[in-house]
Order: structure tokens, then sequence, then C-alpha cells
């Protein structure tokens, strides 16, 4: 039940990505745009709920620039717009921020990427914060999950008043973790959208948005961020806690203020420590920051991913040092802190720790030791896998037998979604190199062009329906047009999966609900002069077949679909198609002839081996009924019978 | 608000966990709500994404009278853990543990992938038990997945073990903030099951230890 | 003999670039394959032995165990192997049908002993295009269409393992001599299987100095001719020095130098010229077209051949003497090329130190073959 259109001053618990989502509401935002990608998904999806109440457009673009560009629209019209990704979308988007930092903005325009440091739902731990430095940006970071509400609101404010976009940075454990908020007001706010592109002298807000000539407008760009400096200068959302002249200045930004918060109680050393949080990081208030440094014995930067935080305080630093005199400025590059990965409270409270010389430990010896004899027989480790009743699991297999068969040391180039985990047993290792969104296509063209040099193996390039759109397309474009030798197989199972199934351009519906044009990738690929090729990857034998057929052909770009929706598509989830059992008799379980593919190689959560009885079973909690396992028994001891309708 | 004295230590940590698809994070929403019924403030700490296929989950929670306490819970300092998978129960024990906690456990095992294709063995109740007893001061081990099917649904497990954990006094939360937060979540007509599962864990409490 | 599994067999035989493709490995499972010629490992099994190993005649194959084991005698590294009489054969009027390469003796011989009862099926090479493939005959049509002589190698001996699983006892299996190797050890049950039952009733040898590589020939082959369109391939005797390849509408003579780089290195570890793993082996008469020179080996051998003269299948005559020597010396020269590979790859055999070899041939006998 939806709570974000709650009324002021109620308290509420919200995720970090609906305080975001909230505080673009009572900034009156009209327009959002993003594309899905873990952890800013939520953001869109909660707007998108009360689009048609609160009289908003959102949308789910093909790919991040896009998204940029159609919230900028909406900003050159005078609307509030905001736009969300994860941390590379940022670098997909930024050839056109690069021009938006310099023909600045109209109406306020919030870019909100949410990084993931630590990768632990991406395939990098790239950081969007050096995009805000490079780019020209403000930068914003709220620390809790008030400040991501309120900062959000005040984002919007600040952009109108600069004129320009302004970055507002999120991490995972801000924008999937969940604290409680107070609301602010909803306000009601008229909503006209005109693009004023003719030039008023009178109106500084009017005239074409272009980055024209270049030297003028990249000096108003720098104007702006000075004026943003004597604003953060004043900002509530840097705040200072501790002692007048503390031994160790802790400064930090994000999530990270809330375990060096945790550290510094946990250590009891809050007389001894003071916390500067920055809320607005890119440029960096001098004058804030040279005072705190100043009266700091030393200095703990604290941040995640890489020390761009800590090296912009050491510039600053630098310039004022004989204001401040020479200080020992701590963080990554000294190795107090990891350069990669996510930060923890753990992390922290050992440099403090080791810092400040202070003793700390997690729990009493005689735990830990307990603990260690438990050791990983007490907890099994879990890789990731497909789903039960994943079309990927069964398209990954055939691709795999094809390869093989095909006997000429062939391989998957992928791409990302859920079937990035071809790189894992899940997915049978078939991937051998994966990169960005649509980039299996690409590197694939590129392997196709190698045959002067003697390359004589196959590549296949795997890629989702929601990442065929995104970008590959234009390799595609370019494996077509080169004549390159290349099959491109179309794993289609209607929606952007790994992130929540969003809907794409292949899909008759949009991030509203409301009815959308679906793009067929048939006719595309047809139309850009591929063969195309239907299959359903269930069907193991025909799919192999054809697959195989492919692989020998020489003659340009092949396009193999496959085609069926995902497991947890509402289509599917609440259907089983077929009853499944193992008959245990003819089950050869782990003897010459088998030796447990079902259980071993195929690996579907829905069969299990049962070691009392020798023999493979159904897992009726976890099998959901798409009876591809009976393709693959060698001897047919897997059973499917229609299921009751 | 009588907060003042009811949070032993503060701020309190609870960790939810489980595997990816057993209902996490709708516990520690119900939770989340139940300390906010309280007056108390309360932050969650969360991984979901890629771990949903399968993998381990946890939710950190935070109970506490400040808001935005870190969402990540630092090592050995959880005071109560509710585990919707025993293994994974032992897992948190292991890293978050301490000689104080205490632990309510649902038996009833997921096989990771690697204890179905057969690299790997899943320890035996038994086995599980005496561990979890090492590692903890008190422990509650029931199959609440059974239990709930009498329901109708694997889900009211986890309702359960939040009744279970109220009822063995182990947070200072009631019956009261939970009706209070199925309110708040909750479609009126669930909120009868959800009740009864509640309760039936409570009952649990005062017969299993 | 040594019995490994499937880790041991891909590593030693098709990661070591010596498959033969006989298929002998193949359909006993999921995990071995047979696609084109080639015989491809679809997924890793890691069984410490397996069938797959047992059956390979690539993998520690003992000649001594095996020439007691069917030939209650050691091994003697003899030019043509243990046989009781050679002759010159053909097939006899009985056997209908007229596009036969050479006597027809193979074809002869099956369709007796299909016809006779002898043997409930036969395992044969056909062909696909340009690729051969594993056929599994139950009646002399089917037979018939799978006459000819064949130059790639063949994964015939899938068929056998298809065949078995589907329930025939009593097959009549044509096998080249790698293919025989493996039927025979298949006999022997090195797993010791209780349930296991001999399925082989008659074992035809065939000649065979080497073979190709199926898909490098059919990549050779369709730069030149239509591939679909072939129906005949023939090596003729020396001194011709090519391969003759016939479609409906021309035929090519392609110099065997050419050819020989398609050899795989399979054969050239290859001891055995006449299929001396069999009841009965046949072979080109080299110098006398529409006959076969025929090896008579075991007690079955022997019973079949007489039947099916008299049956009418098949006739006779003598084999002469400059034949009989010729023959002799090209089966020691494969022995001695075979051991002389062996030995520049190192994998002769050494007792006692643990590793795994393609062959085991007593120490005297491989001495007496690479240096007499």
């Amino acid at each position: 039940m939806s709570q974000l259109l709650d009324p002021q001053a109620v308290t509420r618990l919200y995720m970090g990505n609906e305080a975001i989502a909230r505080g673009a509401l009572e900034a009156g935002v009209a327009v959002v745009a993003g594309y899905p990608g873990t952890p800013s998904s939520e953001i869109v999806q909660n707007l998108a709920s009360v689009a048609r109440e609160r009289n908003l457009y959102v949308e789910w673009s093909v790919n991040e620039k896009v998204a940029v560009e159609v919230a900028a629209a909406a900003s050159f019209t005078g609307l509030r717009s905001l736009c969300t990704m994860k941390q590379n979308g940022v670098d997909v988007a930024a050839d056109f921020l690069l021009h938006l930092g310099l023909s600045g903005v109209r109406g306020g325009m919030v870019l909100a990427p949410c990084d993931d440091p630590g990768g632990l739902s991406s395939a990098n731990e790239g950081e969007s914060r050096q995009f805000a430095r490079l780019l020209e940006l403000p930068l914003l970071e709220p620390g809790d999950f008030q400040e991501a509400k309120d900062m959000i609101k005040w984002a919007f404010d600040l952009s109108e008043e600069l004129g320009c976009v302004v970055m507002v940075r999120s991490v995972t454990r801000l924008s999937h973790a969940s604290g409680d908020v107070i609301l602010g007001e909803l306000p009601s706010v008229e909503k006209k959208a005109n693009f004023k592109h003719r030039p008023l002298p009178q109106d500084p807000q009017s005239g074409p948005m272009h980055s024209f000539p270049v030297p003028q407008k990249h000096q108003a760009q720098q104007r702006k961020l000075e004026r943003a400096v004597e604003i953060f200068e004043a900002s509530p959302f840097n705040t200072y806690e501790g002692p007048e002249q503390p031994e160790l200045l802790v400064v930090t930004s994000s999530a990270c203020t809330l375990y060096a918060r945790e550290a510094i109680d946990l250590l009891g050393v809050q007389d001894r420590v003071g916390l500067l949080k920055l809320g607005t990081t890119w440029p960096l208030p001098p004058k804030l920051l040279g005072k705190h440094l100043k009266s700091a014995g030393q200095i703990l930067v604290i941040e995640e991913v890489i020390p761009f935080l800590e090296e912009n305080v050491k510039i600053l630093a630098s310039e004022m040092v004989l204001e401040i005199g020479p200080k020992k400025i701590m963080g990554k590059r000294d190795g107090q802190l990891p350069m990669v990965g996510e930060l923890n409270p753990d992390l922290v409270i050992a440099a403090l720790a080791g810092i400040l010389d202070t003793p700390y430990q997690a729990s009493s010896a005689g735990y830990a030791e307990a603990a260690a004899q438990v050791g990983e027989a007490g907890a099994p480790p879990r890789e990731l896998a497909f789903c039960a009743g994943c079309p990927h699991r069964a398209s990954l297999w055939s691709l795999s037998r094809a390869l093989e068969l095909d006997g000429r040391d062939g391989f998957v180039c992928g791409d990302v979604g859920c079937y990035s985990m071809a790189i894992f047993p899940t997915g049978f290792q078939l991937t051998k190199t994966l990169h960005a969104m649509g980039s299996g296509i690409g590197v694939t063209s590129g392997f196709g062009k190698l045959e002067q040099f003697g390359m004589g193996q196959p590549a296949l390039a795997i890629c989702g329906d929601s990442t065929f759109f995104h970008a590959a397309i234009p390799a595609l474009v370019n494996a077509v047009h080169n004549q390159t030798n290349a099959t491109l197989v179309l794993l289609d199972n209607s929606g952007t999966a790994m992130t929540g199934f969003q809907p794409h351009p292949g899909l008759p519906y949009d991030a509203m609900g409301n009815e959308a044009i679906p793009i067929d990738p048939v006719k595309i690929c047809e139309s850009l002069g591929a063969k195309v090729r239907i299959q359903d990857p269930f069907d193991l034998e025909q799919t192999e077949k054809c697959l195989l057929e492919l692989l020998a052909e020489r003659d340009g770009v092949n396009v193999m679909i496959l085609r069926k929706p995902c497991a947890l598509s509402p289509e599917r989830k609440k259907t089983k198609d077929f009853e499944m059992s193992v008959d245990k008799q003819a089950c050869l379980g782990e003897s010459c002839g088998c030796n447990r593919l079902c259980t071993r190689v195929f690996k579907c959560p829905g069969l299990v081996w049962d070691s009392t009885s020798q023999s493979a079973s159904i897992d009726e909690v976890v099998c959901i009924g798409c009876g591809v396992c009976a393709s693959i028994c060698p001897v047919g001891a897997i059973k499917k019978a229609e299921a009751a309708k | 608000m009588k907060t003042k004295s009811i949070l032993h230590s503060d701020p309190f940590n609870v960790i939810i966990t489980g595997v990816g698809g057993q209902g996490n994070v709708l516990a520690s929403r119900v939770l989340g709500n139940m300390a906010l019924a309280k007056g108390l403030s309360i932050t969650i700490g969360e991984t979901f994404g890629a771990s949903q296929r399968g993998g381990s989950v946890m939710s950190h929670l935070r109970l506490s009278k400040k808001s935005s306490v870190s969402p990540l819970i630092p090592k050995g300092k959880a005071h109560v853990v509710v585990a919707l998978e025993p293994t994974e129960g032992i897992r948190i024990l292991k890293e978050y543990g301490n000689p104080q906690v205490s632990i309510v456990t649902n038996t009833r095992p997921i096989h990771s992938l690697g204890v179905i294709c057969g690299d790997q063995q899943y320890p035996s109740p038994e086995k599980m038990r005496q561990w979890i007893e090492s590692l903890s001061k008190q422990a509650w081990l029931v199959n609440t997945t059974d239990a709930a099917m009498t329901l109708g649904n694997p889900i009211y497990g986890n309702i359960m073990m939040l009744g279970i954990v109220v009822g063995a006094g182990l947070l200072p939360l009631d019956r009261d903030d939970f009706q209070k937060a199925l309110d708040r979540l909750m479609p009126a007509s669930k909120i009868e099951k959800n009740l009864k599962a509640f309760d039936i864990g409570a009952g649990m409490a005062a017969g299993n230890c | 003999m040594k019995v490994l599994g499937p880790r041991e067999l891909f590593e030693d035989v098709q990661n070591s670039g010596l498959c033969i493709g006989c298929g002998a490995c193949v359909d006993l499972c999921p995990y071995f394959r047979n696609y084109k010629g080639k015989t491809a490992r679809l997924f890793t099994c890691n069984l410490p032995q397996g069938r797959c190993y047992a059956h390979c005649p690539k993998c520690e194959v003992d000649l001594d165990q095996m020439a007691r084991y069917f030939w209650q005698a050691p091994y003697e590294g003899s030019a043509l192997g243990p046989y009781r009489e050679i002759l010159a054969a053909r097939r006899g009027p009985a056997l209908e049908g007229d596009s036969f390469q050479g006597g027809g003796v193979v074809s002869a011989l099956m369709v007796y002993a299909l016809q006779a009862g002898l043997i409930d099926a036969a395992v044969l090479t056909g062909s696909q295009g340009m690729f051969p493939d594993a056929r599994l005959a139950v009646n002399p049509q089917e037979v018939l269409e799978c006459s000819g002589s064949k130059y790639a190698a063949a994964p015939t001996m899938a068929a056998l393992n298809r065949a078995v699983r589907d329930g025939y006892g009593l097959l009549g299996v044509a096998a080249t001599p790698c293919q025989a190797t493996a039927v025979s050890k298949m006999r022997m049950n090195l797993l010791e299987q209780n349930d296991f039952k001999d399925p082989v009733a008659l074992v035809v040898g065939l000649f065979c100095n080497w073979s190709l590589d199926a898909r490098r020939l059919a990549q050779f082959l369709c730069q030149r001719i239509d591939l679909q369109r072939v129906r005949r391939m023939d090596i003729p005797p020396p001194p011709a020095g090519t391969l003759v390849v016939e479609t409906d509408r021309e035929t090519l003579e392609i110099p065997l130098d050419q050819i020989k780089p398609m050899i795989p290195e399979a054969c050239n570890i290859c001891p055995d010229m006449t299929a001396e793993w069999a009841d009965v082996s046949v072979g080109m008469f080299e110098g006398r077209p529409g006959w076969n020179t025929l090896v008579i080996r075991s007690q079955v051998g022997a019973d079949i051949v007489t039947a099916a003269i008299e049956a009418k299948f098949l006739e006779t005559s003598s084999l002469p003497a400059e034949n009989l020597n010729r023959l002799a010396r090209a089966g020691t020269a494969k022995k001695k090329r075979c051991l002389t590979t062996l030995r520049q790859r190192q994998l002769i055999n050494h007792d006692g130190d643990g590793a795994r070899y393609p062959l085991r041939i007593p120490e005297d006998i491989a001495k007496r073959l690479l240096d007499g």
C-alpha cells in the first residue's frame, strides 16, 4: 500500500529511494525519466505509481542517455524534472551531460544516480561522483534518509538558482535501506510547459539551449560553480559535531557518515574526534573546510569507493597550506581504508581504532573461536543461480552443447542482465567476455572480422530484450554493414528482469501502466538485413539444431531469438504447465550413463539430489513446472504430466 | 513516550536473515512499522537485487531513539537474530553474534545449489542445533514453514517468527504494535490470518526452547 | 587393463589430438556426442571410472591382455594378427544388388547373418552426404544402403552403444581396426559389471592403413565438388596415388599427397592394419577388382564363412602368395610406423611409472618391431 502520498508532518518508514521520490514530489516535479538499474529502480517505480494523481509524466527510457535528454527537454520548458539511474548509467549519459553543463537548464533538473559500492548488483563499482567534477556540475550527497528527501527538494531550488543540472548521489546503503522520515508538504503546482527558444533581451530564461560559443559558455558554467560554492559555505547539509579542536577530524559524506558516527560511539571517542559531514561534495566549500582543517590535529577522510573526496580535500589543503598549516590527511591512499569495495562500520572502526590507538574487539575471543569451529560446514555458501524455470538456463544449455558439438573452440560474448550469470556454473560458465550494456554484439562484431588473421573460432553474442533496445542496435548495424560473420542470440523474456521486471520498448505498456507501442526486435533485425530465426528455448532439440546450422553459416549476421517469458513474470508466476516427478527406479543417479546430469550439471533449484534413495527428486515448493528437465534425462526418468488448469 | 527505558541497548539490533524469496523484506517492514508504532525510530539495511536469485539475504534492523543510524550493524553486535532458514541463522551468528545473542530460527532447510548438486553437504539437524546453541544465549528452533502450511502459505511462517520473538519478550514490542503495523501495511482482508499466525508464534514461544 | 574416467579420457585423447572419432564413447551417456565426424564432450563428468574410457581404443589398450582373452595366447606382434586362413573371396549369387566396392563380402556376410538369425542387427557405417554416420541395419535393404568404403573416420560404435541400450543382444559389427579394438575392449567387461552380457555375435573387421578427418575432408572437397552429390570414393591400388571421388556428374582425382595431411594423428599410433580383433577381416584385393581379401580368424568366423558359402552368399578362392607377402609387409610396416610415432611422442609404455598410455605392448615385441 503506497505511503508515498501520506500527509505532511507524519513520520513514515521510507526506503531511501522512496524518500528521494517523495522529495521530488514535494519539489513539484513534473517529468521523471530513468533506466532500470539497481539500486535506483524504485525511484521511478514509486513515482510512476502516483503519476496520475500528481500529474507526472514518468518514463522508463530506452537508455540513460535518452532518459537525461527527456528530462532535459522538460527542464527547457520550465518544468522540473528528475532523472535516475545506477552508477554506470551516468557513463552512458555523460556525453549529453557534458553539453548540458554548457547549455544550462531552465526548470530545476536533478540527476539522481545511485551507486553500488562493492558491485553487489553490478559488474563494476564505478563512481558517479567523478562525473560531477569531470563535467563541472554541482554534487550533493544525502547522509541519511531524511536528507535523501530534503536534499532532493533543495536540489531543485539550487538547480533553478544556478541554471544548472544538479547531481544528487545516493548509494545502496541509503537507496535500499530504510529509516524514518518526517514528510513535508505536497504542493499543488501549476505545471505549464513552454520552451522560450526565441531570445528576449529582458528575459535571461529565454533563447536556444546549446553550448556555443564554447569558451564563454564554459566560463558561465564555472561561474555557476563559484556561486554554488558561496551557497555551500552556508548550507545546513554540511554539519559538524565534536570538539572545537579535535585530535582527529573525520571528513565524510553519504552513508559513510552513519558508519563514522557509529564507530565514534562504539569506541567512545566523542571527545577526541570531530565529524565534519559534507552534503555538498563538489565543489567543496573552501572556507568551511579550511576552518575545520585548521583546528584539527590530523584528518581522516571516509568515503566510498575511490578517494574522490580525499583528493579534493588534499587539493584544497595544499592551496590553503599557508593558512591552515601542513596537515596529515589520511584515507584510502595511505591504506587506512581499502581502495575497493563497500565500506561498513567495522572497517571504519578499525581505521579509527588504529589511528587513535584504542583497542576494540567485535566479540569475545571465546565466541570467535566457537564461530571458527563451526566453520563453513555450518553455512554452505549460496551461489547465484537462475530461478527454477528460467528460460536462460534452457537457452544456455543448448548454446553450450551447440558450441561443443561445433568443435571449433567457439565462445559466447555476454551482456548485462540476469543472463550475465552465464559466467557462473549456473550458466555453464559459457560467457567469456562481459562488459557493458550492448557490448556482447559489439565485441562479437569485432571477433567476426578477424578471419584474415586466422581467427577460426566462432563467436556468439547473447543479449536480452531490454539490453537490445538500450545499446545493442548500433552494434548490430555495425555488424551487418561490415559483413561480419556473427550470430546474435537474443534472449527475449519479455521484460527487464534482473532489476525487477520493468517494461521496455518491446512491450505494449509503459512505466505508468498506460498503453504504449511495442517495437518488434524481429522486424528491426530483419530490416537491418540480418537473418532471423525464432525458437522456443524450451524445445532443446530444435534450438540446438538451429544453433548448429547458424554456427556453420559464414555469410553475415544471423539473429536467433529465443523467446519465452521470465519465470518471475506475471504471465508465468501463477501457472504451472506440468507436474514433474522422478521415477526413482529408472533414475541412474551417480552411475556411469548419467552421473547426476540433472542435479550436478543442469542444476535447476527445483531438482534435488536425494542421497538416501540415490536418485534425483523434485522440490515441489521450488519447481514451477516448466518441464525442461524431462528433456535432458538420458533415460526419461523425469516425468512430466499436464498440470490441472 | 515511554521510550527511555524500553531499549536496554541503543541501538537495539535485530537481524532477519534467510534466502532470497523467503519474504525477508516483508518481515523487516512489519517489524520496522511495529517499532514506529511504539514511537521508536528505526533504520533498516537490506541487500536485494542479485541476491534474489537464490542467494543469502539479510536485513539489519536498528531500533533506536535516534533516527538514521548506520544501516549496517557492526560485527558481533546483534541482539536478536530471526532466521527464516537455519544455515542462514548460523551464517549470521558467526559474524554478528556474541555470547548474549538470542536467536529464533525456522528449521526447514533450503538447499543451496552446491548442496543440491552434491558439491556441498547440508548439515544435519542435530549438528545445526548444537552449533546454534553454542553460539547463542537462548535459541528457539521451530519448523515454522510446516506450521504455516496449516494456514495455507509458507509466508505466514515469517509472521509466526515475529510472534515468537515478541512472545518470548526478546523485543520491546507487543501485539498492539503488530496490529498497528498490519493496519499500515496490509489490506483488511489479510489481517486476520496474519494475526492468527502471530498468535500461534507467540504460543510457540512459551512452549519451545 | 587400466580403466579410468571421462576426465582422463578427455585429457589423454580428445584434448591431445588422439581421438579417432570411432564413437565408442558416444551415446553411452549425455556427455560425449559425435557431430559431423568429431567427438565432443558436452559437459564434464567426474566419475573415476567410466565405460567411455573402458571402450576407447586409444586408452591403455593392453595388447597382450587382449590377446590372451580373445586368442588364449600371448600377443606376438605378427604382421597380420592371428588367423586360420587367408583367402580371396567375393559375394555369391544369393546377394542381390550390384554396386559393391570390391567383392561385396562385408555386405554378403551381414545379410546372410541377418537372414540366418545369427545376428539380430548389424552395426554399419552409412553416410549423410560427406559425413559417415553410424547405422543399425535390421534388414538386407538397410545393410546394402551402407555398402561402399568410407575413407573418413566414422562414429560407428555409437550405433553399437545405442543398440545395446535398445536391447539388441546379437549384434554383427563391421569395424575398422580401431573400432574393432573398441568393440573388443567392450566385450571384456573391464569394469566387471555384474549384469554384463556380451551383445556382440560377429565382428567383421575392415582393413585400414589410415583414415581421414571427416570435417577436413569435407572442407577440402566442398571447394571442388558438390558434397551432396558424392556417390562413391575410392583409393585405387598403387601406383595410382590418388583419391577418386565420384558424383553423378563427374569424377575427381586428387593426388594422395594433398589428402595425407588430413590423416588424424590417431592413425599414426595404430598398430593394426587388418583388424586383428575380429572374427573375420575383409580388405581390398589389389589387382583383382570384384574380389576381396578375406582373413578367417576365430571359430565363429570360420563357421560363418562355411555356412555362407553353402548358402551361396559367398564364394572363395585361394590367395596368391605374392599378395599375401605384400599384405604382410604392409601390416608390419604399419606396426613399425605406429611404434615409431609412439616413441617420438614419448608414449611408449614403461611399466611401473603410473602414467597413462594409449597402447601397452610387451617390450621385447616393441623392440623387435622398431628395430628389426
